[in-house]
């Protein structure tokens, strides 16, 4: 049988999530796909976890959400579920955020659109346009499956879409680096002060080489609950002896690997040489190693890291990036590019829009922006906002109207983002 | 290598091994911690450290205090020299 659709939305992550509930609050009946079990993408299955970008740069003491609509309403529900409100970093206000929190809280939000189908276990395996509409082929467990429908959102991360339909994207030749995230209990304290001592012992174990040199990316961070650590590893992703690619099996392969055998060694290191440590262990591993970037769409406008550090501001923008690049294209922590006078950045509806195509929209960390704006738009606050925009757009388009900026805006709950400004 | 370590040697050398972006006119006894020195930081230069001065720090030594400035760090690593 081949289900027939309005909006057909690619991937479950914290965008593609935005995307289908937002579309199906438009009254489209709207169908989304995801390969894992759960939903959230890199901040359920990977453990990323805090949501950046929500809130405007400022050196002022108090938070202030950036973009009314889903990306406010996800940061509400995020306190409620943890109890824990935004932390300052800086100039940098992040929310702690919880990956099962996160999972419970996508669940509520699905549930609650009775025109949303999600399709779980599921992978798109292909795409293809037939008399104005989109064909898709799933896979699931054995099962090939098709779907029709009139827009499709990708929000896949990886732009998975673009080169079935043959349409322009781009890989950047320095990507910024992986990580691998992982869940830790058993620990009896872990007071600010003692995480710099934690670095000298794995130092130690390097030096006496118990520890490969990859354990220099590790850092932790409290998760919020009782007891429990989450690790985070950034890897080269060249470990395996290949240069780093995140769409090839290989390299991803050995990057899960890799992650699993430096988070352990580390673990065993500290069990030995911090007192406090003797009883922990590793309580969850993630679904899949963290990707910060990979293939991009080459949408109909292209967001440029000049205009984030300028803080520039569109006719057509349908929402505020406002978290600083942040590169990591090495393993040795991350490099700050700030905007001039911490200014938020609008991001174009034509970023979420390709040439060609009318009935087509992308979201979250594979729009189209260059390497530098990437490193701003991939963190999930933002991808909120792209989902949400593209999610809104795609109803509207499947409905017969005129997708445009300024209606994409008006939609309510959406609409009085300027006054954030 | 008869020279004495200093906090502006320090810098430098922070600077050059990119374990941290510390801005112009950022002095001997401005925060490290403030300028971004985490965890992470603090591996990378340990082993820079060896490398550079041939001194090996162990984690009893990587206090907060002995971090907190690159003087404080060139005292450090002047008297672990020794
Ligand atoms: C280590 C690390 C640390 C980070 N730290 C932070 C942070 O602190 N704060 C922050 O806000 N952001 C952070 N980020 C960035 C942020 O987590 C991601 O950029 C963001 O979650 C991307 O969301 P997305 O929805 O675009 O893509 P993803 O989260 O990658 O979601 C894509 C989804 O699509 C599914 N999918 C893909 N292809 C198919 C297919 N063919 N069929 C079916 N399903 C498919 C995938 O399973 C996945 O669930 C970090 C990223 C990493 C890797």
């Amino acid at each position: 049988m081949i289900r027939d659709v309005d909006v057909a939305v690619i991937g479950g992550g914290s965008a593609g999530l935005a995307a289908a509930v937002m579309a199906a609050r438009q009254g489209a009946r709207v169908m989304l796909f995801e390969r894992q079990g759960f939903l959230g993408g890199m901040g359920t299955a990977s453990l990323v976890h805090t949501f950046c970008g929500l809130y405007l740069l400022k050196s002022g003491p108090v938070a202030e959400l950036a973009n009314p609509g889903f990306p406010s309403e996800m940061a509400e529900r995020m306190m409620a579920s943890t109890g824990l409100g935004p932390i300052r970093m800086g100039r940098l206000d992040v929310l702690p955020q919880h990956p099962v929190d996160f999972v419970r809280i996508a669940d509520e939000l699905v549930k609650a659109e009775s025109s949303l189908v999600v399709q779980w276990h599921t992978e798109v395996i292909g795409v293809r346009k037939n008399q104005g509409r989109w064909e898709i082929d799933w896979s699931c467990r054995g099962s090939l499956g098709k779907a029709s429908t009139t827009v499709i959102v990708d929000a896949s991360g990886d732009a998975v879409t673009a080169p079935w339909i043959g349409a322009a994207h781009e890989v950047a030749p320095r990507l910024q680096r992986p990580a691998y995230v992982f869940g830790i209990q058993g620990v009896k304290a872990f007071p600010d002060e003692r995480r710099l001592q934690l670095a000298g012992m794995l130092v130690e174990g390097i030096r006496t080489g118990v520890l490969s040199k990859a354990a220099l990316g590790l850092s932790f961070r409290p998760s919020g609950r009782p007891g429990e650590l989450f690790g985070t590893l950034d890897l080269a992703g060249e470990e395996g002896g290949s240069i780093y690619d995140p769409l090839d099996p290989v390299g991803l392969s050995a990057l899960e690997a890799e992650g699993r055998r430096v988070a352990s060694g580390a673990l065993a290191c500290l069990r030995e040489m911090a007192p406090e440590w003797s009883a922990a262990f590793i309580s969850q591993w993630p679904a899949r190693a963290g990707i910060r970037e990979s293939r991009r769409w080459v949408g109909r406008a292209c967001l440029t890291g000049a205009q984030i550090e300028a803080g520039t501001r569109f006719a057509d923008e349908i929402g505020l990036a406002t978290w600083p690049m942040e590169h990591r294209e090495n393993v040795r922590g991350p490099k700050w590019h700030f905007p001039v006078e911490d200014r938020p950045t609008g991001i174009p509806l034509d970023c979420l829009r390709i040439p060609d195509h009318d009935n087509l929209f992308v979201a979250g960390r594979c729009i189209s922006v260059d390497h530098e704006a990437q490193a701003s738009i991939r963190v999930m606050g933002t991808c909120f906002v792209t989902g949400e925009a593209a999610g809104v757009a795609a109803a509207i388009k499947a409905g017969g109207g005129d997708p445009t900026a300024s209606a994409v805006r008006r939609i309510p709950g959406h609409g009085n983002f300027s006054q954030a400004l | 290598m008869s020279r004495e370590v200093d906090g502006i040697e320090v810098i430098g050398w922070l600077r050059s091994e990119e374990i941290l972006m510390l801005e112009e006119g950022f002095t001997v006894g401005d925060d490290l911690f403030q300028a971004g020195l985490d965890s992470m930081a603090v591996m990378q230069l340990v082993v820079a450290a060896e490398e550079q001065f041939g001194v090996q720090l162990q984690a009893g030594d990587l206090t907060k205090e002995n971090l907190t400035t690159a003087e404080s760090l060139a005292t450090l690593i002047r008297e672990r020299r020794t």
